[in-house]
This record gives C-alpha cells, sequence and structure tokens, in this order.
C-alpha cells in the first residue's frame, strides 16, 4: 500500500515562502513525476514527504495515516538521492543491508534480500566493492538496491539520474520503469528533464515556484495544457506562443501551436520568414524561423519541427502553416479557453 | 624518461639540503656514540676533544643499556605518549561532535577551545603545576581543602551529620612526585593538544556529507548509529594525521617533564639524553640513536595503521 496525500502542506524558509499551501492526491502504484524548473520547490517537497524537511503548516498523510510528526525511519518510504549518498566506508553488500540492520532483520533473511536485490540490478560481482569503485550507474543501482530491499510503501527519487551521462540515463530510466511494473509500488519522481517526465509518469505533476500548475498525464498535459507555462514547459522543442494581432484574430490573447504541428514550404503559407538555424537530427529537423512578423517574445523567432530532412539554408524564405486544429488558446490571464 | 630529467634537476637542491641537513647530525651523533667523548675530566683530559683515537665501539650503547634509567625511559616515553594519544582522540571526537552543531556563541567558544594550543609548552607546564596542581597554593589544594571544610562543618548537622562523618579527610596529590609526575604531564600536554584534534576532526566534520546523514535517518539509523557508521569511519583519516602528528612531537617532550618534576620519577628518552649531556656526550649520542630507533619503530607501527585508512 502506498497512497500518499498532501493537505494543504506549506512551507516557508524564515520569512520566504516556498511553497504555498498545496494540495496533492498520489495514488497507490502510481509513478508520479515532480517537474518545473530549477528552484520551484521539487526537492523540498519530496524531503516534507519523506519527513526531512519539517512542514511550516498542513497534513501529510499516508495511507489514510496522518504521518506529519512521524520519524522520516517510520513513514516506509525509501529514497533515492541524486548524489547516491552511499556510505562509502561499507561495502556495496554492507550499504545494502544497512536499512535491514538497522531494523534487526535476522543475517539469513538479509543474505537473502541482499541476493535478490544484487540479481535484479546485476550487482551480483560488484558486491564486496566499495562505493568508490563502481561507475557512477553502478553507485545509482546500489542506492536503488538499499531503497528496495526495504519494501517500501512508496519510493522517492530525487533526480537520481542527472550525474549519469545521456546514454546510461537513458538505460536507467528503462531499469526504473521495468522496478516499477514489477514492484508496482508507488513512485515519486522529481526531475527537471520533461524526456524523462513524459516518458516515465503515469501523472505528472507540473510545479512553478511552489505551485502546482498541472496534474495530469503526459499526454493530457502535451494535448492540453491548462495554461501557458505548462504549455511552454511541457514538449520539447517549446511551444511557439504567439500575442499580438495574430493572437485576437482567434479571440485569445495568447495563441499557442507546437513545432511539429506546422508544415514549412518554400512556396507557399500562411506565415511567411527567413531561416535563422537549422538543427539537423536525421530523423528529425528542427527549424528557427526569424523575422515572422508573429508577435512571439524574443525576436519574433518561431520553431518548426519537421521529420526527416528539407533542403532549406541560413537565410532562405519559407512559409509556414499551422494545423488549425491543433491551435492552443490562452486568454489575459494565460488560462487556457476551451 | 628524458623529459623527467629537468624536473629532478631543480629538485636536487633542495633534496641536497634536506639530506644535509638529516645527514650531518645523524652521522656526528653516530660518530661521538662510538668514542669516549665528555665535556669536563681532570684524570683523561685527551677525551674533552672528539677523536677517533678515543674509540670506544659499542661501549657507550653498553653504558646507557646498563643504566639503570634507560628502559624506564622508554617504558615511560611510550605510556606518556600512548596516553597523550587516546585521551586526545576521544577527548577531541566528542568536543568537535559537540560544537559542530549550531548554538548561541559557538563562534566564540570555538576561539576559547583552539586557545590552548597557542600557549608555549614551558608556560603550560609552570601554569598547570602551581596554579592549579599544586597541593598547596593551586586550585587542587584549594578545593581539596574546601571539600574538607564543607565535611568537617556538616558533621554535627541534624540528620545528615553521620553521613559526613563517614567522609575521609581527602588529601591532596602532590603531582611532583615520583609516582604522579608522568600523570601531571599527561594532563597538561592533553589540554595543550586536544584543541589541536578538535580543530582537525571539526573542519573534517564540516566536510561529512548531509545527503548520507539524511539517508541513514530514513534507514532508521539512530543518532548512535549516525555517528557510529557514518562519522567515526569519515574521521579516520583525520585520526591517523593526529596520532601521526603528535606521535611526532610526543616522543620528544622536554619541557614539561623538566618543569613538573627535574626528571624525577618521569624520564623519556630526550630527557635522558639532556642528563647525559651534562657531561658524558657519547653515552648521550648513544641514548640518541636509541631514540631513533624508538621513533622509527613507533612510526612503522603507525604508518602500517595510517597508510590502511589511507588506502582506501
Ligand atoms: N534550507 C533552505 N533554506 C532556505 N531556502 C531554501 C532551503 N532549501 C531550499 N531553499 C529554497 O527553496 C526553493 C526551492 O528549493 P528546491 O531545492 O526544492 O528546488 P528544486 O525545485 O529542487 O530545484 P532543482 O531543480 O534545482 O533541484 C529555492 O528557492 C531554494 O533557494
Ligand atoms: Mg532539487
Amino acid at each position: 500500500m502506498g497512497s500518499i496525500v498532501l493537505d494543504k502542506v506549506q512551507k516557508k524558509f524564515g520569512d520566504v515562502e516556498v511553497i504555498p499551501p498545496l494540495d496533492l492526491e498520489i495514488n497507490d502504484g502510481e509513478f508520479v513525476v515532480f517537474v518545473g524548473p530549477s528552484g520551484c520547490g521539487k526537492s523540498t517537497l519530496l524531503r516534507m514527504i519523506a519527513g526531512l524537511e519539517d512542514l511550516t503548516a498542513g497534513k501529510v498523510n499516508i495511507d489514510d495515516n496522518d504521518v506529519t510528526e512521524v520519524s522520516p525511519a517510520k513513514r516506509g518510504l525509501s529514497m533515492v538521492f541524486q548524489s547516491y549518498a552511499l556510505y562509502p566506508h561499507m561495502t556495496v553488500r554492507k550499504n545494502i543491508a544497512f536499512p535491514m540492520r538497522m531494523a534487526k532483520v535476522p543475517q539469513d533473511v538479509q543474505d537473502a534480500k541482499i541476493e535478490a536485490a544484487a540479481k535484479s540490478l546485476n550487482l551480483a560481482d560488484y558486491l564486496d566493492r566499495k562505493p568508490g569503485q563502481l561507475s557512477g550507474g553502478q553507485r545509482q543501482r546500489v542506492a536503488i538496491g538499499r531503497a528496495i530491499v526495504r519494501e517500501p510503501s512508496a519510493f522517492l527519487f530525487d533526480e537520481p539520474l542527472s550525474n549519469l551521462d545521456a546514454a546510461l540515463r537513458v538505460g536507467m530510466r528503462l531499469e526504473i520503469m521495468e522496478l516499477h511494473t514489477k514492484l508496482k509500488t508507488t513512485m515519486i519522481y522529481v526531475t527537471h528533464d520533461q524526456v524523462e517526465a513524459m516518458t516515465m509518469a503515469d501523472k505528472i505533476v507540473v510545479l512553478q515556484a511552489g505551485v502546482i500548475e498541472q496534474v495530469g498525464s503526459p499526454l493530457e498535459l502535451y494535448h492540453t495544457p491548462r495554461n501557458k507555462f505548462v504549455a511552454g514547459f511541457i514538449g520539447s522543442p517549446k511551444m511557439n506562443l504567439i500575442e499580438g494581432e495574430e493572437a485576437s484574430k482567434h479571440d485569445a490573447t495568447t495563441i499557442g501551436i507546437r513545432p511539429e504541428h506546422v508544415s514549412v514550404s518554400t512556396t507557399e503559407g500562411m506565415w511567411k520568414g527567413t531561416v535563422g538555424v537549422a538543427e539537423h537530427l536525421g530523423s528529425d529537423t528542427f527549424i528557427h524561423v526569424h523575422n515572422t512578423g508573429l508577435d512571439t517574445g524574443e525576436g519574433d523567432l518561431f520553431t518548426v519541427r519537421i521529420s526527416g530532412d528539407i533542403a532549406v539554408s541560413h537565410g532562405d524564405t519559407v512559409y509556414l502553416t499551422p494545423q488549425m486544429d491543433q491551435l492552443h488558446k490562452f486568454d489575459a490571464q494565460g488560462l487556457r479557453i476551451a | 624518461m628524458a623529459n623527467r630529467t629537468i624536473p629532478r634537476l631543480l629538485q636536487t637542491p633542495a633534496v641536497l639540503l634536506l639530506l644535509v641537513w638529516m645527514l650531518v647530525p645523524l652521522g656526528m651523533t653516530l660518530f661521538y656514540s662510538f668514542i669516549r667523548y665528555v665535556l669536563n675530566s681532570t684524570v683523561r683530559p685527551e677525551w674533552t676533544t672528539p677523536s677517533w683515537s678515543n674509540w670506544r665501539g659499542f661501549g657507550n650503547y653498553e653504558f646507557v643499556l646498563n643504566s639503570k634509567d634507560f628502559l624506564f625511559a622508554i617504558k615511560n616515553s611510550l605510556f606518556i605518549v600512548g596516553s597523550i594519544l587516546s585521551l586526545t582522540v576521544v577527548l577531541g571526537v566528542l568536543i568537535a561532535v559537540l560544537i559542530n552543531r549550531s548554538f548561541p556563541g559557538r563562534g566564540i567558544v570555538r576561539v576559547l577551545l583552539i586557545s590552548p594550543f597557542f600557549v608555549m609548552p614551558a608556560v603550560n607546564a609552570v601554569l598547570w603545576i602551581n596554579m592549579l596542581l599544586d597541593p598547596v597554593l593551586g586550585l587542587q589544594g584549594i578545593a581539596v581543602g574546601a571539600i574538607n571544610d564543607m565535611a568537617a562543618g556538616m558533621q554535627d548537622a541534624p540528620l545528615v551529620g553521620w553521613f559526613f562523618n563517614l567522609w575521609p579527610v581527602l588529601e591532596p596529590i602532590s603531582f611532583r612526585a615520583t609516582q604522579t609526575s608522568a600523570i601531571a604531564v599527561i594532563m597538561m600536554v592533553t589540554w595543550q593538544w586536544t584543541p589541536f584534534a578538535v580543530l582537525i576532526f571539526m573542519t573534517s566534520l564540516q566536510s561529512e556529507d548531509q545527503q548520507q546523514k539524511e539517508a541513514a535517518v530514513l534507514d532508521g539509523a539512530s543518532r548512535w548509529s549516525q555517528f557510529r557508521f557514518l562519522t567515526l569511519p569519515h574521521l579516520g583519516r583525520p585520526m591517523a594525521i593526529v596520532v601521526m602528528i603528535q606521535a611526532i612531537f610526543h616522543l620528544s617532550l622536554y619541557a614539561e617533564i623538566e618543569i613538573v618534576s627535574r626528571g624525577n620519577g618521569n624520564k623519556n628518552l630526550p630527557y635522558l639524553i639532556g642528563e647525559f649531556t651534562n657531561n658524558n656526550i657519547g653515552a648521550a649520542s648513544a641514548t640518541g640513536i636509541f631514540a631513533v630507533i624508538l621513533a622509527n619503530i613507533v612510526a612503522i607501527f603507525l604508518l602500517r595503521a595510517v597508510g590502511k585508512t589511507l588506502m582506501e
């Protein structure tokens, strides 16, 4: 079991309110991702759930029990830290055994669990090494192993992959997702990488300055962002947000169109502009178009994503045509107009 | 390989200087230890100048080995150094952990804690033996006197008088005596060097990884377990450093021993050398060679232990 309910939780550091009162429900077995720009309070929120940070106000409930005053160890949660936080003087085996040793689990049970964890995480050959003798990916696996053996009701991950190189990150991402399918335990995962958020989450919580901007499945967030912030934050490259005259044509303050929902032609189209930088990824091409005359903020820059390749180069004139059914409209408050 | 020549050449002057600095005194000591060489002799005036013709072979060594203080000095050296090392490390860790938390006035407390280290050894010894440990005039004498007076005053009191009647009259301890002078030296040097240990341990505590602590909290580790399994291993290396440096310093203690009891009941090898130097330079040099050997044995032991922690 591992349902977590946050009831008007608030956090102040001195006079600074980092998290204004916030409500959130996390169901048992869900994979929830907290995502948001740096400094928005993701880690703080996670640490409040873990009990490492006191609440200024509000309540944390785990499985319908109020655990606000319960010590971190007794909440039955495991946390995996960005810096791995392995115990450097202990071998991998002792690291994984540590929570069980603290709980005075019998030695034979400990051995069996270490064996099982090592097997499922491919650590069997490293059990007698110290953390310092492991690669980043192996260290992260040890940290996960240490979290697993406690059989927590929920796992908390704080940017666990951001110290790994890109290839390893993709691999570990898959491993964590497999772990979730296997264990079916609630997982809360903090990241600022929206690819991680989109691929891993059952439910994404988008935070900005401690405020929840939207909660929903990855596709909900992609297709129906509740406001301008979520629209700009989810999706890569970012959604083009157009204000001014073009927006008022659609009875909105701002209209948004994702780069992948615009077609490019060298001969005709709705909007006209000059090609700036074109990023060729092989499968896709990102074209940054200047001087569109559209009010998109910085230099009327407009980004288009087309699959495959197109023969345009710097300075060429291109025509852009948006898919009208994919247009997002926002009002003066930045909220979505249905 | 060729590109290593220039760095080696550049190092040469420094290395040579160090070698000369080390080898010349060591060579002279060795030479003196094998000849008869005294400062004053009316009977054999030829012994007052060092010369090969006064060759004595291992005579000086035999003389030192047979002198009644030699074994005692070695044992006493080890006793003093060992006691100071264990006391400073234990006290140092305790104090460092205590003042590592934040409390009002922490800055001042830290400065005050470090200050004994800046007192000169001789001054330290004089202050301790005269002002603190003196059985009559020192704090010890005054405190013991006050306790005795209080007990005596309470003996006639109703109800509790019988209890104070059971108290023995306390005798202040004379720390200049044969049996206690080593204890006095251990106390004063421990007082002076604990700050050094505290300073080193404190710096190390500040570099302790907080996320490891938090992980341990989540893993259900009590405060004691966190100290035992995280902090103590983390302090392993600084402990090794504190032990090494102090061992080097305390094997050559001299001022404190001289001031407390003039070597009465409390000698170490340097003090023995000092005594021989009054006249018999040959014997003093032989003792010096023994001291070098002792220091090397201690160093090998310590280096092994330190090496082990540094390897991790
Ligand atoms: N101990 C603290 N004292 C004061 N302010 C703090 C403390 N910890 C965090 N903050 C502030 O709270 C805010 C949220 O911090 P938090 O670490 O939760 O951000 P984050 O979303 O995890 O960012 P990142 O993606 O960079 O990790 C920041 O503005 C930070 O400066
Ligand atoms: Mg963070």
